[in-house]
Parts: structure tokens; sequence; C-alpha cells
């Protein structure tokens, strides 16, 4: 049963821009069927992504005519022409409610005040209703947002071209998933349950203490250590004299401090390697000998000189802390004593209400395993990256992740590859087929390169200057392609067949027409070589060339033979080119 | 010297080239670790030939080029071009002999100046035309790549992407080099402006009888414009070798794998064999032991491969590659499905030959 998931019809929108309106779809007709994957192709500017967007109701065009429908469900929106009067009305009224309510008060003050306080009153009560009529009368409007807001995430999703652009760099992975499937209410139960988040979150600063301690036992200890100096000092009245003992620390911190950070470089770099799934085994992760063990043959002043080489780097703090420390000394008791309280208290509201938002571990867990649906290694340590952590493989597949963990009917995919190597997007484009195959959704797939179409669609549909102008099976567009459009895009890619290179690629000449201008007829006309009068004064009608398989031109009759196609535009491209038209 | 007799002579000789960017902590730190952008790259290009660096981002093929063209400084080796270290050819010089164009167009011209300006400046810089001359001389330079004269007073903003790649072509040609180095230059263009431009290069080249390398990452266009391709993987050439050798006989896994995960528009072809490389590229910074594709390769062998780094060898006539069992006419990569790896207990993925 191949029912269509998604049917768009005549699709001609607009953008207003200052220099006019700026037609953007002329006529776009698009049906994605049930488990398929739908290619949508066309060079940059021909309104690809305008359609998706549409769909989805994104874009910030306006809709002439056309409809969209998912599963016989209307997407678009339009108000009746009642609703729509009567908004524009109410507008009207409370733009000039609001402008007499300012004239009523400037009266009140400047003039007579009996007077401009009832203009004042009596213009607030009538734009108000007014306002409240207009609201009313947007109820449909907000029926829809709301019944939109639903279809997008739990029936519609889209993947975007740049993932690093469409993920916020400030979140982890773990948190952005798990946001869309809050919104979309797909969260499991909490595993515990609120009052003792709570409870947890109020004890927070307490278990951060210790938890400091647990992991830097050194650093902690030494700033433990001087506070409990410091105290005694001033209690003790020998604050003046121990001002001077601060500046030991320049020597002492950086010693103490470079022998905890190769403990935590040495444990980052073991994450790191099974992280990225390394075999651990046979490199020598032994960091602490690492600048010794290299240069081991020359003794002792090595050592002394790499031991002053990996404490240099935390030179800087110490020269800091000692500074404070001093700082600290000189100032009276109960100078000390007022920051440390004021900053306590500004600090422990933060420290409980971000412990609050820590993710529940059911949810942790949930994120991972749609993690490993997509194919990421170790999701373990990847659900607490931020995205620049990433690579852009794994980025476009946490970006897979977030629009499958609603599992969606439908996914519009806008150039998912395009920004990827071409290993990495083999392995993506596997991914979104095995997602296909698994659990049947259906794909649009909107892309430029022709090859990623040839690989992964059934149908596909050719767009050009924001229409249609070629749709069917993918064997029928691929190897007998009628559309002059297609038959040159398709000729002019290189291949990597051996032997094929240094002969002149064929071409189509000239580009892609301006948006701005209007074509009464095709708007392939004047890189066509075929394009006659008729072509000029009237639009191609989409014509069935074989069943399944339309193609918008004046003369599929003549297109059916592609190498007399390619020959006439290269003779045609000839003449372009000698007309200079650049 | 007649174009025959200078062909076949080595214009550019790259040897044992390496350039290193160190990663630093702290103000006070010496580096603390190198990322190994180019690490050991050894190079003749010859004159009238168009060299093609193909390579995944990340792999040092743009750092190569820059340093060719002595933009940022060599850690180690030298650049020798018809004989002399680039070192030593004082900078205005080499530039009117070696030229660049940049993978964005867009952002490689001043959008405050018009198009006389731009590709007259190296002209104004070099002082060899001024005034009527030097507009006549652009005129002559836009007209050689396809655009006209009255584009002269426009201004960057005005062009399409393809025109403004003929403008950058334009300004690299205004001195009349004879090495030009392409970086990525189709890379942002539509296929049907990509076609046109890559025509163009050919024509322009035919002409001056230039010299090109042609830094990018799709295969297809490599193998239409190019004369030989070097393969690079992590900062190494894993192969070198005619463009009609490395398509019909792909020698290094990598090659192989490269080639089979470009999407072809036809349908034969979509079908045909197909490796899904498993994971990701190293990091330079820490590459891994051995051969440095060991860790993604389907026929890497445990104590040969992660132990030994394989040489750079010729396996043909002016076919070299660097791994331990090249593969050849006589040798194909098995079959190694989905079903046919063995769980383990990392889950990283593995590499996919179907």
């Amino acid at each position: 049963m191949t029912e269509n998931v998604l049917e768009v019809e005549g699709l001609r929108v607009h953008f207003d821009t200052l220099d006019g309106p700026i037609e953007a779809l002329h006529s776009v007709d698009l049906k994605v069927k049930d488990k398929q994957i739908m290619g949508l192709v066309g060079e940059s500017g021909c309104g690809k992504s305008v359609t998706s967007l549409v769909t989805i109701g994104l874009a910030t065009c306006d809709v002439d005519e056309g409809s969209v429908r998912y599963q016989g469900e209307q997407l678009l929106f339009s108000d009746s022409d009642e609703d729509s009067r009567v908004q524009d009305i109410s507008g009207w009224i409370v733009v000039l409610c609001v402008m007499t309510a300012i004239l009523g008060f400037l009266w009140t003050v400047l003039i007579n005040p009996i007077q401009g306080v009832t203009v004042l009153l009596a213009s607030i009560i009538v734009g108000g209703l007014s306002w409240a009529v207009g609201f009313a009368a947007k109820s449909e409007f907000r029926k829809h947002q709301k019944f939109m807001r639903w279809v997008r995430g739990n029936e519609i999703s889209m993947i975007f071209q740049e993932p690093m652009s469409a993920l916020n760099p400030l979140y982890t992975v773990e948190k952005q998933i798990s946001e869309v499937m809050r919104t979309h209410d797909r969260l499991v139960d909490a595993e515990t349950p609120r009052h003792i988040r709570i409870l947890q979150a109020l004890v927070s600063p307490f278990s951060l203490f210790v938890r400091a301690i647990r992991l830097s036992p050194y650093v902690s200890s030494a700033v433990i250590g001087i506070f409990a100096f410091v105290t005694a000092a001033h209690v003790g009245g020998f604050s003046d004299e121990a001002e001077l003992w601060a500046f030991l620390l320049v020597i002492i911190l950086p010693i103490l401090g470079s022998r905890s950070s190769l403990k935590e470089r040495r444990e980052a770099i073991e994450t790191h390697l099974a992280v990225t799934g390394y075999s651990v085994e046979g490199v020598a992760v032994d960091i602490a000998l690492g600048t010794s063990s290299q240069t081991s043959d020359s003794g002792a002043q090595i050592r002394l000189w790499s031991l002053l080489s990996i404490a240099a780097p935390n030179l800087p703090l110490g020269i800091a802390s000692s500074i404070v420390v001093y700082l600290m000394l000189w100032m009276p008791f109960s100078a000390l004593m007022g920051i440390v309280v004021i900053c306590t208290l500004l600090a422990l509201p933060v420290v409980i209400i971000l412990d609050y938002l820590i993710l529940d571990p059911a949810h942790t867990r949930q994120v991972i395993s749609i993690l490993e649906d997509v194919k990421i290694p170790n999701p373990e340590a990847v659900v607490r990256m931020y995205p620049h952590e990433l690579s852009g493989g794994m980025r476009q597949r946490v970006m897979i992740a977030m629009m499958m963990a609603c599992e969606p009917k439908l996914l519009i995919a806008d150039e998912p590859t395009t920004a990827l190597d071409v290993t990495i997007q083999a392995q993506i484009l596997k991914l979104m087929r095995d997602l296909r195959d698994e659990k049947g959704t259906a794909i649009l797939l909107i892309t430029h390169d022709l090859g990623v179409i040839a690989e992964m669609c059934d149908d596909v549909t050719v767009m050009y200057a924001g229409s249609v102008v070629e749709t069917g099976s993918i064997t029928d567009v691929l190897s007998r392609p009628r559309m002059p459009y297609s038959i040159g895009l398709l000729h002019s890619i290189p291949t990597i067949e051996a032997g094929s290179e240094r002969a002149v690629l064929p071409i189509i000449p000239g580009q892609v027409p301006d948006p701005n201008l209007h074509f009464d007829g095709c708007r392939f006309h004047p890189r066509c070589p075929f394009a006659d009068e008729k072509c000029i004064s009237t639009p191609p009608p989409m014509m069935e060339v074989e069943p399944g398989h339309f193609a918008a031109c004046h003369y599929t009759d003549r297109t059916n033979n592609v190498s007399q196609v390619q020959a006439a535009f290269d003779r045609f491209a000839a003449e372009y080119e000698l007309e200079g038209a650049a | 010297m007649t174009e025959e007799s200078r062909d076949g002579e080595v214009l550019i000789e790259v040897k044992g080239m390496k350039k290193w960017f160190p990663i630093k902590e702290g103000m006070l730190s010496a580096a603390k670790s190198y990322v190994r952008a180019v690490d050991g790259v050894d190079l003749q290009i010859k004159r009238g030939e168009t060299l093609g660096i193909v390579g995944e981002s990340g792999c040092g093929k743009t750092t190569l080029g820059r340093v060719l063209l002595g933009l940022i400084p060599i850690t180690d080796g030298s650049v020798l071009y018809g004989g002399e270290d680039i070192r030593t050819i004082p900078d205005r010089e080499l530039r009117r002999k070696m030229q660049i164009v940049f993978q964005d167009p867009g952002g490689s011209m001043n959008p405050r100046m018009s198009v006389r300006a731009i590709v007259g400046e190296p002209l104004q810089v070099n002082r060899l035309a001024e005034g009527a001359e030097l507009t006549q001389k652009v005129a002559d330079v836009l007209d050689s790549v396809g655009l006209k004269r009255e584009h002269m007073n426009r201004f960057p903003h005005e062009f399409s992407g393809g025109q403004k790649q003929r403008l950058a072509l334009a300004r690299s040609l205004s001195l009349d080099p004879e090495f030009i180095l392409l970086d990525e230059p189709t890379s942002s263009l539509d296929v049907s402006v990509q076609a046109q431009v890559l025509n163009l290069l050919e024509e322009i080249q035919e002409k001056r009888g230039l010299t090109f390398v042609f830094i990018t990452h799709a295969l297809n266009v490599v193998n239409h414009i190019s004369d030989r391709v070097a393969v690079m993987y992590l900062g190494k050439i894993v192969e070198i070798a005619d463009t009609n050798n490395l398509f019909s006989e792909p020698a290094h896994p990598y090659t192989h794998a490269l080639m089979s995960a470009i999407p072809e528009p036809s349908l034969e072809k979509a079908s045909r064999r197909r490796i899904v490389l498993g994971g990701d590229v190293p990091s330079p910074a820490d590459p891994p032991p051995g051969c440095r594709f060991h860790t993604r390769c389907p026929i890497a062998e445990e104590g040969l491969c992660d132990v030994e780094e394989p040489k750079l060898e010729s396996i043909g006539e002016g076919h070299s590659v660097a791994c331990h069992f090249p593969l050849g006419p006589g040798k194909k990569l098995p079959i190694i499905g989905d079903d046919q790896i063995p769980p383990e207990d990392d889950d990283s993925p593995k590499t996919v030959v179907l």
C-alpha cells in the first residue's frame, strides 16, 4: 500500500522585499509516498529549501495559492475572509486608540485634567475591547499553530544542512536531545521523584565540597590550608608578620599544581583514546614520564629541567594566588568575612538551581539509547560533550538522533551531507537508509548532488527556478530524462570512470535566472537549445511522457534521444559563447 | 626554448616537506605537542602538467599548498622552484611566477574595490602598468576568462559565484605566472557552473602553457582535469599515479574507499561495490602509530600495519603507493558485510565492504 504521506499541490509563494514581491515558487507539485525516499534536486536558488520550510510552516514567505497536505490534513492555514477583515479593523482601532490615549495624557497634563482623563479612559476601554475582538478572531490561527507544533517533531522532522549552526554550542548533547523529547512529551518517568530531587539540590553545595576534595585532593587541601592559615593569622593577631610569607606560594603552588595537573592530563588522554576508539595497548600513555623518558640518557639535569618546564605553566597561578593571600592578610578581618559571606549568598542559589537542572539518570539512559540507534561510538561519553567536541559526521549523527527521537513518519533532510567528506557522507547515507528500512520513515531528501539521489532515492523531482520541471521514478529520470535541463545537468557532472579525463566537459550555457525576472513562458528557455516562440510565450504543461514520469516541456517528443539532445546542447553552447553572454 | 623540449622538465620539487603547528598551553610554556598537518611529503611537479591533490578535510592538502607557495614557513624539508629554494627567491619575484586561486572567491576579494582595482592590483604592486595601459591589460585578462570590458567598473557583489571565480582566476593570471595553485576552486559552485569553470581552466592552461596544482576533495573533478593525482591521508601522500592508472587500478585501500564513496548519478554505477569506512579521520595532533590508515583499513594486519610505517614505493610506471598490501589487478578487497564483523566489546564502528 503506497499511500501519499505528503502532497504538495500548485504551491505558489512570494517574499515581500523592499523592491516589491519576489516569487520564489511558481508551481510546485510534490508527492512523498509512505516508506519511500523522495529526492528533490536542483541548483542553488531554485526553491528546494523554501518548499521544505513551507511544508513544516517555518518559512517567512507568503503563500499565494496551493495546498500542502500531510496524510490528508491541510498544513497551510489562511484565515476566513470574515475573520481577516475583523482582525484588520480591530488592528486599526487599537492603533487609533493608542494615539488618542497619548493625546489624552498630554491633554490631562497640559490643558484640562477632567477632559483629558475622560478621553484617556474612553480610548483605553475602546482599544481594549477591540483588541479582545481581534484576539477572538484569531482563535482559529492559534489552533492551527498548536497543531503545527504538534506536527513538527512528532510527525514531520527536519535535518538541517549545517549541524554546527543548528546545535546550540552552550548545551551538552544530552541536554539538547532531552529538550526535544520533553517538548514532545516523550521522556520516560523520572527515576528519582521530584521532592527527592529538590532535597538533593538543596544539599548540593555540601556534596560539591565533598566531590572537590575527592576529585582533586591536592588543590582543595591547599585551598583549605590557606584559608585556615589566614583565619589563624587574623585571630592570633600575627597577620602583619604573615604577609611576607604569602609570597612563598609563588614557588610552592606551581610544584603542587603540576603534580595534580599531570594526573588529570593522563586521565584526559586515556578517555580521549577510549572515545575515539583507538587501541590503548601498545601506545605508551605514560605522560608523567613522557618528557623525561624521551631524554633519559642525559640524566638528572634533564629531569630537573623537565620538572621546571612542567611547573612553569602554573607560575602565573602562583603569582596571582600569592597576591590574593597577601590581600586577605592585609585587610581587616571583618571586611574579609563580609566578602566571604556575600559571595556565598550569591553563589548558593546558582549552585542549587544548576544542580536541580541536571538530567535524571533515566532520561540520560534514554538519550544514550537513541545515540546508539544512530551508531555513535561510546555514547556514554558523547552525551556529556558539547557540539564543538564532535567531528562533522558525529554532529550530523546527533542531529539525526534528535530528529528521530520522536519517531516521525516523515523526515525532511535538507542537504544533510553537503558539508561532509565523501567517506563520512557514505556513512550518513547508509544510516539514513537503515533507518528507513527499520522504522519505515518516509524521507524527503533535498540535495544538489544527483549522485546522492541515484544512491538513495526511489523517486526524484527536479526543480529549476522555482518550479518542478521533471518528476518520476529514479530509473525513469536518471536513465531516460526528458526535460532538457535534467539532461544537461546529468551530463555536466564529471565521472570517476577511468579514461574519461581531459575531454571538454558538456555544459549548460548561462546561469540560473534572477528570481526578480518575470517569465511568461518556460523559465529555462534562455539556456535551452530547443527554445522557440512558444517557449517564450506559454508556460509548458506537465506532460506524462511515460506512466508516472512527468516532464514540463513543450517538446518532450524531441528529447527522447539523449545523445541528440546533448549534441544540440554542445552546438548551442558554442553559439552562446560567440554571443558573448557571460 | 620550444614547448616540447620543456615538457617533462621538473618545475617544482618538494623534498621531505613537513609543516607542524605547535599546540601551546599558557603563555610561558614551550609547545606541548604538534599538529602534524603535513608530515614528510616528496613531490615532483612537471612543467605544463596538472597535478591533482585529493583528500578529506583535515588531511593537510591546503597546508601543503600554502607551504608550496611560501605563504607559511616550512618546518622541515625544502621546496625547490626551478632548482632554487623558494626561501632564497625574493617574495615579489616569487609571486610573479606562482599564484593562487582561493576556495571562496567572495571572501578573497575586497568588496570595496572595483574589478579594475582587484585585477589590476598585482600589476600596480609590481609597477608593470599604469593608467590606460593598466586598463587595457585588465581588459585583456578579463577577456581571456570570458568576462567583458564593461564589467571593469563593477564590484564583486554584482557577480554570481561562477563569475566571481572567473574574476579570482583573472587576478591570478594578470601577472602572467608560470604556476597556479587552485585550492578547491569549484567546491562552492553549482554543478552546471562548475563544468563551465573547469572547461575554462583547461582552455587557459592550453593557451598559456600553465602548470596547475589542483587541490580538491572531489575525485570526479580531479579525474576530469588532472594528469597525475596524489591522494593524501593525515598529512602523508598514500598514493600517487597517472590519473588513468589511479582510477583504473587504485592500489591503496583508502583510494578504493574514497572512490567507492563518490555517489555517481547513474544507476548501474550506483549498485557497484562500496566500502563504508568506519569512524572518523584520527586527529593529526596524535596520529596512530604505523600506517596511519590502519585504524579504518579493512585489510590491516595486526603486528605489521599498526607497528611499521609503509614507505611510498613504486609499483609500476609513475605509480607509487604507501601500503604493505597494495591492491592490484589480481588482488581485490574481500567482502566484509555487516554480519561478518564479530561483535566486540568496544562499539566503535567498523569498516564495511559490500
